[in-house]
Formats: structure tokens, C-alpha cells, sequence
């Protein structure tokens, strides 16, 4: 079985490239706004004396290809270099927020998963029965309300009337940053649900009309047993990838929720590193997110490969 | 609430008076309030940003750093209540030589470091001379004036001016002249800003950088029976709105700035009190001058008549503001409240340019901030008024800090801008926007009025007071005469607290004096 599973150090590689394309467009594109850090951190109390003094300090009058030279140079040893605005080695600012995003996200994905798999199994045992309906209009109310609404929504609901859950922050112990982050992954939860619902009630109306779940009905399969050894099973092969994409996506919405709550995260980072100008950060910030969505992408396929023995992505088999 | 602030600063001056004539008291004349200071418990405040560093000799020391710095560093003098002097705080008094040139400064004796370590007169030489070393790159263009610093013995200080200097004592309670071990304390200057030491009211906690930044009480403090908190945090929520539900939540205890449009509503929320406390932030139109037809002063006269400002206070500020009538703010010294500048009158403005260089009037742009609902606010409605006079504006919108650069480099025609006062002096502020060769070319427009830049000159030379406000007088009308800039209008600072933190208030200045602040349960 393992023998599928070969193509992971050739997908590996071939991300390489498309790591080194994400460097030079983000650090093209960070220099093309107009503006530096020296003038960012100054305002408008900033002599000209005084900026050409902090440009000095913080190598901005080096040639752009140097500066980027330098850049490369230092991430192939591994170091991030060191953040323009507060001297601080970028990846102890990096790795800070890389716990608190993947949480995020982790949480999110399980809630999605604890909401949507209920709903699409009630959905898919009458198709258009009332509950079908029911359970449709939540994908399209799901689909339809902005992340950054929905938030708010349950912030005003929840935080402030009801005070069940802090309004926005991270907290200071484990326990409390699950506590605090329950609500922004309920935001992405609900905005991820309904692609899951739609697919996952699809292939389980599929899976119920297949074959082989009559044969398992005959030999006296029936309940959750069969829900979850046979329909299930296959059933979720294709929500995987549509899982898979859609996590991608939702990095991207991570920021916007990651403002909405004040929760110290890569889109956090990467906004302040946007305002300030501080190029290091949103390179690496860029770099960090672009390898995260990579490794989904391979995560997917092997979960694919895991679940579904007719696939196998490696060479022979595509030969 | 209003009560309660007068006797919040009447308190002060009991305490301090106390404290000059040299009764060890002070602490029993604690500032009355609307209930009994209650100690301990930790402040929770939250900010749109986070600091940057505490290194206060760096370019980047700036007003998130600036505040958290300032409860850790304390300076010779500090800012009155009213924003509008100084008064010995470190130091304990100061006598001045005949020829004005030589402050000798007795300090405050029986303070420490939180260090444990007693405040001396090297560490005061050592202080100011590290900030004056900054002159181009940090702060320390404020000591301009100074000569040397001498120690005279171990509680005494001189400072010598190269000439007459009257915004001294305002420029040495900066908190870049706050008083810091002698030689960082045997650490390098890094390692030293890294958890700095001073003689506040609190000391340097742990920083989790975007998080939070704590401040811990300093048990040692001078001012006895204070301070009332155990320690203060700082965090970081960027969204108004999330800042408005954490306060209205319970979660914080103090949103540092609230929009003016959530003002009335927190208001009106229970549990919460809003501020408004006088500020030193004049809001204005640049013009630059380099460009035209902006050279022409009719053109200048015409916008600035133009502009309804009682409607931009009304609309932008939701009325908690005033309109602005000269180019010294109210709550610094010297502002003259006769001031004559331009105030809105359209019938002026159409004659003005009608007597301009483009009588037909012309197509020009606006620079404002993105992001920014106040100003997109306020170019919407100028561009409305200006179009009454015949003048079509575009609004030209940037991010921050594509604006901070084009202001820089005066590339704008009209550019929406503020200012802010560090010190409670007008010197400041009357020397970046009308000396052309401070380096900033008069706040990047271009102006250039002999007559302005003499009357600057002799402000900051002359130290009779009666003298001085005169000579602001002159430059104030002078300068709304040129309508250089179009004064828009002084607005307060806003802050929101839970109804349970008492004792809290900002100067004009924003120096906070967290030391007097404590929370009910």
C-alpha cells in the first residue's frame, strides 16, 4: 500500500520552484507600494534627516536585487532575517502565530466536520424531504452572510449578550485559547459547512443508491453500522478534496477573521506587516502560508490514496 | 464626571504643593473621587496597535511606545493636568541665573531606581546627554537649546543653554529626558531597552509582541501609597468595533481609542463612561506651495473661507469638538482664542477668488489617509463646498503610509493632516510648520514668510511670559492672514473606560499618570 504513497518526495520537489516564484512576486510586490518602513514608523514628524538616518539603520538603501540577494541567502540558512519595525528575528514573530492559526483552522475544520456530517446524513436520507429543504437553506444562508458579518453576529449575540465567550483575543493559558478561539472558528465553520454539506449530501444520496450498499443491506447491514462501515466511507472520498481546497481558502479567510477577533495569527502579522512595511515579515509570513497550502494539497492526496485503494498517484501507475 | 476630574486635579495640586514645601504627607491627600481607591488588580487596556520598542533614544520610539514607556521613565518635570505647564517631578526645584542661561536643578531626594539603586545627578547628566546624542535620529532635537549638563553634587544638576531658551523645562519633560541608570545600569543600550529601569510607577513586565505587554507595580515607588494597580496590560485589537464589544463585554477595562461615531452609543451603554479630554490636536488642509495655483494667498484664502467647519464637527466629529481658529491648539500655551483665521463665509471666498490668479476657478486633489473614515468624511464634505466656488477636487485616497510619503516629499496639492503637541510649549509646533529651514519645509508646504519666521525666532528666545503670548499673538494672526493651511478644528481625545476604573485622566499631552488610576469591583 505504501508503494501509492511514492509520489510524495517528487510533489515535494516540484513545490520548490513554486515556493522561490511565491518570493520574488511577494517581495516584487511589497516593494512596489509606495512608502518604506522608516517612513511608516516616522509619520509625518519625520524630518528628512531623521528617515535617511533609519533607512540607513535598516539597509533600505541597498540595491533592490541585493536586498532580495540577501534575503534568499539568509532563508537558505534557515533564518527569516530580522523584522524592520521592532528588531525582532522574524521567525520567533513567525512561529508565535503559527500555533495560533493552525488551532484556528484545526478547530474550525472540526467544528465544520461536527455540523456538517450530522446535516448532510439527515439531508441525504429523504432527498427534498422537508429536513432536505431545511438543511438547504442553511447552505445557502451559510454560503450567502460575509465571514466578517457572521462574526460580528455572534460576537453581538453570544459575547456581549448572552457573555457566554470573550469577545476577541487569544488569552494566556492553552485551556483559555480554546476558549477564546471558539468563536472565530465557529465564524469559519459555518462559512466552510455548507461546500462540505452540499458535497457530502451528494455523494451519501450516491452511495445510498449504489450497489453495494444493497448487497450490505441483504446481508443484514442497516443503522449507523452501515451509515458509517459503508455509505460514509465512500461517500466522503470526494468531500476530501473538496475539504482540501476549501482549507486553502480558508487561510485566506483567516485573516479577515483573525481582525474581526483580535487573535494574534499569521493575518495578523501580516496585516501589521503590510502597514508598517515591514518587508521581511510579509515574506515570510507569504512563504509560511504558500508551504501550508502545499502540504495540504499532498495531505489530500494521501488521505485519498489512504481511503480510496483504487487511487494511486505514483509513477508506474500513471506509466 | 466632570466633577470628579476638577477634584482629580485639585487633589494633585493639594499633593503636590505638599510635596514642594517638603511635607512627607502626600499620600493622605490621595485625589477625592466618586468612591474609595480601592488597591490592586490588574488595568486592561486596549489598542488599535502595539508598541514598537522601548528604546527611547531610536527614530522609532512613537506614541504606542511612548505611552507604556512613560509609566517606567520618569523626567525632571512633568506636564500640568492642564497640559499647559510644567511642574518639578523628579526634580524638586530649580533657580535660574540672571543672564537666563543656567537652570540649577535640586532633585528629589529619596528616589530610586526600581532597581533599588538611588537616583543620582550622574544618571541625570548621563540621561539628557544620551538624549541630546539623538539629535538626528531620535528625539533629541528637542535639547537643541542645551549647552552641557553638570553635575554640581550628587543631588544637584546645572544645565546650560546656548542662549536663552524658554520651552526649556517644557523639553525636559519629554519622556526622551527621562532620568535612567548612569551607563544603562552596566548593560549595553539593547540589552538595557530590552526591560528598561527607571523610577515609575511601574516596571517592565513580559511582551509578547502583537499580544500583550504587561507592567508590573513598582513596590519601591516615591510617591508613597502608590501606585493603586498591581499591573497594567496592554493589548492589541486593531478593530474599533471589537474594542467597543470587549469594553461593553467587561473584558477590557479601558478601549483607548474609540471612533466618534461608537462614542454616543458607548454613552449611552451601561457600565461604560466615555471621555472627552482636551487635547492639543489641531486637524488642518496643507497647501502645497510649490505647486500651483497654490502660491497665490487669495487662492489659499478662498478654499480655507469655504470651508463650513461647525458642519465638519457636526458630521466627523459628532459634535464633540470645536472649530479650529488658529494654528495653536487650545490646549497649549499661547493660544489665542481672538485668533482671526479664516471661518466660513462664502461669500468671501467667492470674492477672494475672484481676485485670484484663477478666478474661474480650477480642478485640484485632495491627499487623504485610506481607512480613514474621519477624513474620507471630511473630504466629501470640502469637495461638496469647494464645488459652490467653482473649484472641482478629486479625492486622492493612499494607505498610511503611502500618504506619510507623499507628504514627505510634498507630493500633494491639498494634503488632510494633524498635529499633535509633545511638550507644553507652542515652540514645537510653530517651528516645524512655519520655519522653512527646520528640515521640514514649514510641514511640507513650502510657506515662507520672513516676518513669521523672525516672530518664531524671538518666541523662543524671549522668557518674560507677557512678552511671549504677544509675540504668538502676532504670529497667530499673521499665519491666519496667509492661510497657509485651512484650520479645520481641535478635537478632543476619546477614551472609554468600565465604570469600575476611577481616577483616570489624560493630559493634553497624552501623559496618563497611571499611578492615580484604580479599579472598584
Amino acid at each position: 500500500m505504501f508503494h501509492r504513497l511514492s509520489f510524495i518526495p517528487g510533489r515535494l520537489l516540484r513545490a520548490l520552484p513554486v515556493i522561490l516564484g511565491v518570493t520574488i512576486v511577494v517581495f516584487l510586490m511589497v516593494h512596489l507600494l509606495p512608502g518604506d518602513p522608516a517612513i511608516a514608523i516616522l509619520g509625518d514628524k519625520g524630518t528628512p534627516q531623521r528617515i535617511a538616518a533609519l533607512r540607513e539603520q535598516l539597509g533600505l538603501n541597498q540595491p533592490l536585487w541585493l536586498q532580495y540577494a540577501t534575503f534568499l541567502g539568509r532563508l537558505l540558512q534557515g533564518n527569516f532575517g530580522t523584522s524592520l519595525v521592532n528588531n525582532r528575528p522574524v521567525a520567533e514573530l513567525v512561529f508565535q502565530a503559527v500555533p495560533v492559526t493552525l488551532t484556528l483552522l484545526l478547530f474550525a475544520l472540526i467544528l465544520s466536520l461536527l455540523i456538517s456530517i450530522p446535516l448532510a446524513a439527515i439531508a441525504a436520507t429523504r432527498p427534498n424531504g422537508g429536513r432536505d429543504l431545511g438543511v438547504r437553506a442553511f447552505t445557502l444562508l451559510g454560503q450567502g452572510m460575509p465571514q466578517f458579518w457572521v462574526g460580528i453576529m455572534l460576537i453581538l449575540l453570544v459575547s456581549v449578550e448572552l457573555r457566554l465567550f470573550p469577545v476577541g483575543g487569544y488569552g494566556m493559558t492553552d485551556a483559555e485559547h480554546l476558549y477564546y478561539l471558539f468563536l472565530p472558528a465557529l465564524t469559519l465553520a459555518i462559512s466552510m459547512a455548507p461546500t462540505i454539506i452540499r458535497s457530502l449530501r451528494a455523494s451519501t444520496i450516491a452511495s445510498l443508491g449504489s450497489d453495494y450498499v444493497a448487497t450490505a443491506r441483504s446481508k443484514g447491514s442497516a443503522g449507523s453500522a452501515l451509515f458509517r462501515q459503508h455509505v460514509l466511507r465512500n461517500a466522503a472520498i470526494p468531500t476530501i478534496s473538496v475539504i482540501g481546497v476549501n482549507l486553502g481558502y480558508l487561510v485566506g479567510g483567516s485573516i479577515v477573521i483573525e481582525r474581526v477577533f483580535a487573535i494574534p495569527g499569521l493575518g495578523s502579522l501580516m496585516l501589521t506587516g503590510i502597514f508598517a512595511r515591514d518587508f521581511p515579515t510579509i515574506q515570510a509570513v507569504a512563504l509560511v502560508v504558500a508551504l501550508f497550502v502545499i502540504i495540504i494539497g499532498i495531505l489530500t492526496d494521501v488521505l485519498y490514496t489512504l481511503l480510496d485503494p483504487r487511487v494511486n498517484f505514483s509513477k508506474e501507475a500513471r506509466a | 464626571m466632570r466633577r470628579t476630574q476638577r477634584n482629580i486635579f485639585l487633589g494633585l495640586i493639594a499633593a503636590t504643593s505638599l510635596i514642594l514645601t517638603g511635607c512627607s504627607g502626600a499620600s493622605s491627600a490621595a485625589p477625592a473621587t466618586d468612591s474609595t481607591p480601592v488597591a490592586g488588580g490588574d488595568l486592561k487596556i486596549a489598542r488599535s496597535a502595539d508598541a514598537i520598542s522601548m528604546d527611547s533614544t531610536s527614530a522609532s520610539f512613537e506614541n504606542y511606545s511612548i505611552e507604556v514607556y512613560q509609566n517606567i521613565g520618569e523626567s525632571l518635570f512633568t506636564v500640568t493636568d492642564d497640559g499647559k505647564s510644567v511642574k518639578p517631578w523628579l526634580a524638586s526645584s530649580y533657580k535660574v541665573s540672571t543672564d537666563q542661561l543656567t537652570y540649577t536643578i535640586a532633585l528629589r531626594p529619596g528616589v530610586k531606581f526600581s532597581n533599588g539603586q538611588p537616583v543620582t545627578a550622574k544618571d541625570v547628566k548621563f540621561s539628557i546627554d544620551q538624549d541630546t546624542k539623538t539629535a538626528d535620529t531620535g528625539w533629541g532635537f528637542i535639547n537643541v537649546a542645551i549647552d552641557k549638563v553638570t553635575v554640581v553634587d550628587d543631588a544637584t544638576v546645572a544645565i546650560t543653554l546656548k542662549y536663552p531658551w524658554a520651552p526649556i523645562l517644557a523639553d525636559l519633560s519629554l519622556f526622551s529626558n527621562a532620568i535612567i541608570p548612569e551607563n544603562y545600569g552596566g548593560k549595553t543600550a539593547t540589552e538595557f531597552f530590552d526591560a528598561p529601569v527607571g523610577t515609575g510607577p511601574f516596571m517592565w513586565g513580559e511582551w509578547k509582541k502583537g499580544q500583550y505587554l504587561k507592567l508590573v507595580k513598582n513596590p519601591g515607588y516615591w510617591q508613597k501609597g502608590k501606585p493603586l494597580l498591581d499591573s497594567v496590560t496592554y493589548s492589541v485589537v486593531p478593530e474599533a468595533n471589537t474594542r467597543k464589544l470587549q469594553l461593553q463585554g467587561g473584558q477590557i477595562d479601558i478601549d483607548n481609542t474609540p471612533d466618534w461615531s461608537s462614542f454616543a452609543s458607548l454613552k449611552a451603554s451601561a457600565g461604560v463612561k466615555v471621555f472627552a479630554f482636551p487635547s492639543t490636536q489641531i486637524d488642518y488642509v496643507a497647501f502645497n506651495q510649490q505647486r500651483a495655483p497654490f502660491s497665490d494667498v487669495h487662492v489659499r484664502r478662498a478654499i480655507a473661507y469655504a470651508i463650513d467647519r461647525q458642519a465638519l464637527v457636526k458630521a466627523v466629529l459628532f459634535g464633540n469638538g470645536s472649530p479650529a481658529n488658529s494654528l495653536i491648539p487650545p490646549g497649549t500655551p499661547f493660544y489665542d482664542k481672538d485668533a482671526p483665521g479664516p471661518s466660513f463665509d462664502l461669500k468671501k471666498a467667492k470674492a477672494e477668488l475672484a481676485q485670484s490668479t484663477k478666478p474661474d476657478g480650477f480642478s485640484t486633489s485632495l491627499l487623504i489617509r485610506s481607512g480613514d473614515a474621519n477624513q474620507a468624511s471630511v473630504a466629501q464634505i470640502m469637495q461638496a463646498e469647494l464645488k459652490e466656488i467653482g473649484i472641482t477636487m478629486e479625492i486622492k485616497q493612499l494607505d498610511p503610509t503611502a500618504a506619510k510619503k507623499a507628504t514627505l516629499t510634498s507630493e500633494f496639492d491639498m494634503n488632510l493632516s494633524a498635529w499633535t503637541m509633545d511638550i507644553p510649549d507652542p515652540d514645537e509646533w510653530t517651528s516645524f510648520a512655519t520655519d522653512p529651514d527646520g528640515g521640514n519645509h514649514s510641514a511640507f508646504t513650502y510657506y515662507n514668510n520672513p516676518a513669521v519666521v523672525a516672530l518664531n525666532k524671538k518666541g523662543q528666545q524671549e522668557t518674560d511670559p507677557i512678552k511671549r503670548e504677544a509675540i504668538y499673538k502676532d504670529l497667530q494672526k499673521i499665519t491666519g492672514d496667509d492661510a497657509f493651511f485651512a484650520y479645520l478644528y481641535y478635537s478632543p481625545y476619546a477614551f472609554a473606560t468600565t465604570d469600575k476604573v476611577h481616577g483616570y485622566h489624560v493630559s493634553p499631552l497624552l501623559t496618563f499618570h497611571l499611578e492615580n488610576v484604580y479599579k472598584t469591583k
